[in-house]
């Protein structure tokens, strides 16, 4: 799938931004809609770029599903998947240029495996063999942010550092309802607004924080959230791959444009719990699972393909295989994960020498090594 | 060389900093056009224009989290924090963001992020504007905690801490904003009290002998360095010679120098304003009892603020260390 | 070629302790596939599905529908096809030979592995990491400023304490321990004034050597010095002390005197104190550095013990202030604390003339090396029935003879031999106490 940025027209962007209501381009029983302007902004999607689109969802699931089979086998100590959001992640991810950033929260394994990030890394913290996986400067992402809510900051300052070096890149930062609580979260909008900073703040409306119903959270969308602040919202499917590639790439031109930050809210659900040690039936009826599984993302697209003569079973096979493999090597290479040394501990606490840390490293290092060598 | 306050002289080393490195980045409320509300910004905004220094929403969370996105973008952010009791909406930002970031990017993320902080009492100031929460930031892994206590270490502080590629809370005693003294020009910077070292830097995080004796230490940070000097004054006249040492660096500690004092003369008082239950002299008293157990007189004792809130300013001196309190520490230290 | 696994039960939610088996989904012998649903169990969050970690036949299914398994135990056996790929982590186990069962598996509170937490502590091999709880002097401080004055004494706060209490200054005690520490044990040895540790005495060739250690080393120091500096010169005078004998009877009988134990000893320290006020140079001492004669105002009276421990010479301060009884207090108590150890060291220092009684060891008289920086010493004898000549006739008297050795710089032969005169003359005839005092 080739990110090549896509030409905005300025004179669309009231068009778009004014647009009211949920952005769908693909509809649930897997038929493109009529009237909704979005569709220019992905003219150029093909059908080559339809199966590419497609690959990423079965191979995004296929690993998120792998990681929970492997913590359920004691192989990670935690996971937080991803079933049902990989349209919202992928779509978005798609839409991302070379010199873009990205702030995540802890759930965006698929927007991770967009950006090339080895999802043999992405395990390493999950499995506790480490704290990161990857080098953020490497693959444009930063390491996942477990407080909630303390992501869309760090996008704001860097966006602003984007700002002062005069580039035109911009800064992608998501996070779910439930952030949208968080008062970082309102000062990060406050800081984006204030500055005119070039940060998409994506947010994908789950409906669920833990056991909390989004209307908890939020008793308007999320997407009209922003505008207390003046920043234009954006409501999407976000189970509908296409619309959230147009919505995140309208907001990037926005952004790269010097129009300033944006809000998109891709309303999607997490079919799964919010991580392995959580239990929905406490919370939730089978019949909202059920209501949403129906609008399911692969399933959608799939269907679309199929309608349209841009897929077979040969291409369902093919695709399924490709997952499969992505998966075994996965497994293999979160078992062979070599845990963390006792020196690693004292690794990293600062860029300068410290010596408070050396005295402690040293004397712990020389205190194991004052125990015989366990047979 | 120049005879100035500590306010003029971080102002001093903010322009210096920012004239040495154009990724300086001066960020906080009300530090643009009004020059900060104790005026260590002052001129700055003019100088070097307003996307170098610039006033932020009022929102430390905010302030702190932008900044760490700025960092990571290869800017050098120094924020200000308007008044101590305004840090802590910013509490998790700094402990959980700037302390970790650099840890849990197993290197390869750096936050050279420098908080400045007004802090301490003795100002009579309303609720909120007298606290001296350091130990916080000290007992947090991946900080830097300093504090000078004179113009001449600020101006040299200031600069250093915004140069080192950790992050660093810098504590400026509000209390001693106002006092002058002699600032070296940056090529002869030399802390010693002696004159014997060389003119080199003096490392950040080393504290300083500030006057030599022979009886007993006092080791003080921030605005009880000056009270020690004074409790010293007086202890001379009764006969008594008291060595004290402004340690600078809260985290780490230099307990070296500490330790080299406190073998020399057998007993130690650590002065601050925080609160003394589990402050910084607890650590120092913990430390010093294990390494100069054999050299110890007397147990290390510690002054400072009582388990209480900062009180309202009209009783602020009965919670507030001055010479008496810390001579009659040191009586209990010397005491057959 | 297959191998035998079992899948041990993880820690299914951070910190999970066991499970509750609620459906089986396979049986003896079904073929199954990596990831295919083998049970549900139930926690005490969730219900859970636990996929297979291995591809191949089941062997045995190790607990029952219903039957609760803890954290780490195994719950079922799979033999494994040749291309499942070996785990590295501690959970899934290949069967071993040591029976897992006998390995207590507790439940591990957070994360995934089962091995229990040993019940002793792990051997150590003697590298020494530092199991002192203070940490030694003995390293050097890296600060800039180095301390100027000379280093001060080490000791821990209960043998500062324990010094303090025995008015000793620490300065003057060696400290043999670790980085030269003063320890409580070498305080109390400085305090009785004898080494703590016996000398170690090493045997050869049939000489045996032993260390010059504590008292031994400090009385020949003293000795040597004492010799080197002061020329010393030496005067017998033996008297006729019946009188004195009496004397101490009838003061025995005293009421003034009950409790106390008057001895010879007594009556010739008070003769000496009194002696020395007519006689002042023989409390004096000589100073090399300033050529000077210092003349001592207090007769701190030092009396030669012979303590468990070897000589010890504490001095009674100010003797000439105390009365006779008073004297006898002193002296009496002195002896005792010599005896029990607890003199201090300011006891030991200060004395201006010293008395030795050789007399206890049944020895007539002697030449005793002075004290070093004293002008005399009196050397007592043993008294004893001798025949004497009283009144004209021969009679038993009790005889003593007393020995004064003096620094001949701060007094001649002339006015030595006046102030033993005195001291004699209070022996031969106590009355003469009134006439001096």
């Amino acid at each position: 799938m080739t990110t090549a940025p896509v030409r905005v027209p300025g004179r669309k962007i009231p068009e778009w931004t004014g647009f009211d209501g949920l952005v769908q381009l693909i509809s649930v029983d897997g038929q493109r809609t009529v009237g909704c302007p979005y569709w220019d902004l992905v003219a150029d999607v093909d059908g080559d770029q339809l199966r590419d689109l497609y690959r990423d969802l079965v191979v995004v699931r296929r690993i998120d599903a792998e990681a929970m089979a492997l913590q359920r086998q004691g192989e990670l100590a935690l996971w937080a998947p991803l079933l049902g959001q990989e349209a919202a992640q992928v779509g978005s991810a798609r839409a991302l240029r070379p010199d873009d950033f990205v702030f995540p929260s802890y759930r965006e394994h698929g927007v991770a495996y967009c950006l090339g990030v080895d999802p043999v890394q992405m395990l390493r913290l999950w499995r506790g063999a480490g704290l990161s996986g990857w080098d953020p400067a490497v693959h444009g992402i930063a390491t996942p942010a477990i407080v909630v809510g303390s992501q869309p900051l760090h996008a704001t300052g860097y966006a602003l550092g984007v700002t002062l070096d005069g580039a035109d890149s911009a800064v992608l930062t998501y996070f779910g309802d439930g952030a949208t609580s968080e008062g970082d979260v309102a000062e990060a909008f406050g800081f984006a607004a204030s500055y005119g900073v070039p940060v998409v703040f994506f947010c994908q409306n789950n409906q669920w924080a833990i056991s909390e119903p989004v209307r908890l959270q939020s008793h308007t969308s999320i997407a009209q959230r922003g505008q207390g602040y003046g920043i234009p919202g954006v409501q999407v499917d976000g189970n509908d791959v296409l619309a959230v590639l147009a919505a995140t790439r309208l907001a990037l031109a926005r952004a790269s444009a010097g129009e300033g930050p944006t809000l998109i809210e891709a309303v999607t659900y997490r079919m799964g719990p919010h991580t392995t040690s959580d239990d929905p039936s406490r919370y939730r009826a089978r019949a909202d699972d059920e209501e949403w599984r129906v609008k399911d993302p692969l399933a959608r697209l799939s269907a679309l393909l199929h309608r349209e003569g841009l897929a077979d079973d040969a291409f369902d096979h093919e695709v399924a295989s490709e997952a499969d493999a992505v998966a075994a090597t996965l497994r293999a290479g979160c078992l062979a994960m070599p845990d963390p040394e006792p020196a690693d501990v004292f690794a990293h606490v600062y860029a300068e020498p410290h010596p408070l840390l050396q005295e402690e490293k040293e004397g712990y290092l020389s205190y194991l090594a004052s125990f015989d060598e366990e047979s | 060389m120049a005879t100035m306050s500590l306010g003029k002289a971080l102002n001093s080393g903010l322009r210096r900093a920012m004239e040495h490195d154009p990724k300086v980045v001066l960020m906080g409320e009300d530090i643009g056009k009004l020059g900060g509300v104790f005026r260590v910004t002052e001129g700055l905004q003019r100088d070097f224009g307003d996307r170098r220094v610039i006033d932020t929403p009022l929102a430390e969370s905010g302030v702190i989290g932008t900044a760490v996105g700025l960092a990571m973008r290869g800017y050098r952010p120094v924020c200000e924090i308007q008044f101590d009791g305004f840090i802590y909406p910013a509490f998790d930002q700094i402990v959980s963001q700037v302390a970790k970031l650099h840890y849990r990017n197993e290197g390869r993320v750096t936050v050279p992020v420098t908080i400045r902080v007004p802090f301490g009492g003795g100002v009579g100031a309303v609720e909120h504007h007298s606290e001296s929460p350091e130990a916080y930031f000290a007992h947090t892994a991946g900080l830097r905690v300093v504090t000078p206590s004179n113009a001449a270490d600020g101006y040299r502080m200031i600069q250093q801490a915004i140069a080192s590629d950790d992050p660093v809370v810098f504590f400026e005693p509000k209390r001693r904003y106002w006092e002058k003294g002699d600032v070296e020009d940056e090529d002869d910077v030399d802390g010693d009290i002696d004159g014997e070292r060389p003119p080199a830097e003096v490392p950040l995080g080393q504290a300083r002998v500030v006057r030599v004796g022979s009886d007993a230490t006092i080791a003080a940070y921030g605005s009880m360095v000056a009270t020690a000097l004074d409790a010293a004054r007086i202890a001379e006249e009764e006969g008594t010679s008291l060595e004290v040492i402004d340690l600078r660096s809260l985290s780490p500690i230099d307990f070296a120098t500490l330790e080299t004092s406190v073998q020399k003369t057998g007993r130690l008082v650590v002065a601050h304003e925080a609160s003394v239950f589990c402050g910084l002299g607890a650590e120092i008293a913990a430390r010093i009892s294990e390494r100069c157990f054999f050299h110890l007189e007397a147990p290390v004792r510690r002054v400072g603020g009582f388990a209480t809130p900062y009180p309202a300013s009209r009783a602020e001196q009965h919670f507030l260390p001055d010479a008496d309190r810390i001579l009659h520490e040191v009586d209990r230290c010397l005491q057959p | 070629m297959s191998t035998h696994r079992q899948f041990l039960l993880p820690d299914l939610g951070e910190g999970l302790t066991e499970a509750e088996v609620v459906a089986w989904h396979v049986g003896v012998g079904d073929e199954v596939t990596l990831n295919q649903v083998l049970v549900e169990v139930e926690t005490e969050k969730a219900v859970v599905e636990l996929p297979s970690p291995f591809a191949g036949t089941v062997v045995e299914l190790l607990v029952a529908d219903g039957a609760t398994v803890r954290v780490g135990a195994p719950i079922i056996a799979i033999e494994s096809t040749a291309d499942a790929v070996a785990p590295s982590g501690p959970p899934q186990a290949q069967l071993q030979t040591q029976a897992s069962d006998s390995e207590e598996k507790v439940p591990m509170l957070v994360g995934y592995g089962p091995s229990a937490a040993p019940p002793s502590r792990r051997r150590r091999n003697g590298s020494g990491h530092g199991e002192r709880s203070a940490d030694l002097p003995d390293h050097a401080p890296t600060a800039p400023t180095a301390p100027t004055a000379p280093p001060r004494p080490l000791a821990a706060p209960p043998v500062r304490f324990m010094a303090r209490q025995n008015g000793i200054d620490l300065a003057d005690v060696t400290g043999h321990g670790p980085g030269g520490v003063i320890t409580r044990e070498n305080l109390a040895a400085h305090i009785n004034g004898a080494a703590s540790e016996p000398p170690h005495t090493s045997q050869a060739d049939g000489e045996t050597r032993t260390p010059v250690r504590g008292v031994q080393k400090h009385m020949a120091e003293a000795m040597t010095r004492s010799v080197a500096t002061a020329p010393q010169a030496c005067l017998f005078l033996t008297v006729d002390a019946t009188p004195t004998v009496e004397l101490i009877d009838w003061l025995r009988q005293n009421r003034h005197f009950e409790g106390l134990r008057v001895t010879p000893l007594a009556i010739v320290a008070r003769a000496v104190v009194l002696a020395l006020r007519e006689h002042p140079a023989l409390n004096s001492s000589w100073d090399e550095a300033t050529d000077e004669v210092v003349t001592k105002r207090d007769v701190n009276l030092g009396i030669a013990v012979a303590s468990p421990r070897g000589l010890v010479v504490p001095n009674i301060k100010r003797a000439q202030d105390l009365t006779l009884r008073e004297l006898t207090a002193a002296l009496g108590d002195q002896t005792e604390r010599v005896r029990s150890g607890r003199c201090s060291t300011d006891d030991l220092r200060g004395g201006t003339i010293t008395l030795t009684n050789v007399g206890v060891f049944g020895v007539d008289a002697g030449v005793p090396i002075l004290n070093p920086g004293e002008a005399a010493i009196l050397a007592i004898g043993t008294l004893q029935r001798r025949p004497w000549e009283h009144q004209g006739k021969l009679a038993l008297r009790h005889l003593v003879t007393l020995s004064l050795v003096f620094d001949h710089r701060l007094a001649d032969g002339q006015q030595a031999a006046r102030f033993l005169r005195d001291v004699g003359d209070v022996l031969a005839d106590p009355t003469n106490l009134l006439a001096f005092g």
